[in-house]
């Protein structure tokens, strides 16, 4: 069959998988909250900046995190934002037979999102930020510890 | 007919819109949160103002509670084989800090669900202007 009549055929099956509802095409956008500036988190300044002004300045954060724990329980902490602006193509084919069962799909979603992460000392005062992939932000933390042995 | 217009005839009827909207927890109130003052205020007076918080977080003798409210917008446009869809999300959050006698020593607020818009994925939103004019319309928001 020629590349001229082939065409056709093409889509007409397409056409005809679609209208089963066994392969659809996806054009998708997922926006989640707001990005913050490199520009601001870079006016941050370690040693200077303390818990008060980093909040005044990039807002509440997502998540809250325990950091450096001393014996006498005084505590340092980890603040995290997040967002998330993606878009991308999918397909997703399926089977509406009963003999055929199941579906697979694929999209260009990426698996990690943004995010900046700032660490505080026990005094409060802003000893590091970071900004980078959730998963790595969060790489320095640990499962929770085995129940020791009775 | 031609075949482009019998194409369309087949296709017409898998066409559609549809439009979905999620919201978790209430809206935080920027007049209540401002009332907070660091070094006065304690944790009995932030639960009776804003209620139980969503989390708690032990920080050695410290603590810090979350309360956040989301608000998504959905919107899809079926077109048959190709299909559109676009999902806004933005969240309210406040952050407050205690001392080890439960004293509030600081807080941290971010006011989003007003600015959640349906739209399609190839559409501009969240400029400056549209934020600031829905910021604007929130009560209390801007003093």
């Amino acid at each position: 069959m020629s590349r001229r009549r082939a065409a056709p055929a093409t889509a007409a099956g397409a056409l005809a998988l679609a209208l089963a509802g066994c392969i659809s095409g996806e054009y998708a956008r997922a926006t989640f909250d707001e990005p913050i500036p490199a520009a601001r988190l870079e006016q941050l300044q370690p040693g200077q900046d303390d818990l008060g002004g980093c909040l005044a300045a990039l807002g509440a954060p997502h998540r809250v995190f325990e950091y450096r724990v001393g014996p006498d329980l005084s505590a340092g902490m980890a603040l995290l934002w997040v967002w998330r602006a993606q878009r991308g193509f999918g397909v997703e084919l399926s089977s509406p037979s009963d003999e055929v069962r199941g579906s697979l799909s694929f999209d260009l979603d990426g698996i990690d999102l943004p995010g900046c992460m700032l660490w505080f000392g026990p005094d409060l005062r802003l000893e590091a930020c970071r900004m980078g992939l959730v998963g790595e932000l969060l790489a320095w933390r640990r499962r929770p510890a085995a129940v020791p042995e009775p | 007919m031609s075949r482009g217009a019998a194409v369309l005839c087949l296709l017409l009827p898998l066409w559609g819109c549809a439009f979905a909207r999620q919201d978790t927890n209430e809206p935080l109130d920027p007049a209540v949160v401002r009332s907070l003052v660091p070094g006065t205020t304690t944790a009995r007076e932030v639960v009776e103002r804003l209620g139980a918080p969503t989390e708690v977080v032990q920080l050695g003798r410290r603590s810090a509670w979350r309360y956040d409210a989301a608000t998504t917008k959905s919107t899809v446009l079926f077109l048959g084989i190709v299909n559109f869809a676009n999902q806004d999300t933005r969240s309210d959050r406040l952050w407050v800090f205690f001392d080890e006698r439960d004293v509030l020593t600081h807080a941290g607020a971010w006011f989003g669900t007003h600015r959640t818009q349906y739209a399609l994925p190839w559409e501009d939103v969240h400029e400056d202007a549209d934020n600031a004019a829905r910021d604007a319309e929130r009560p209390g928001l801007v003093p």
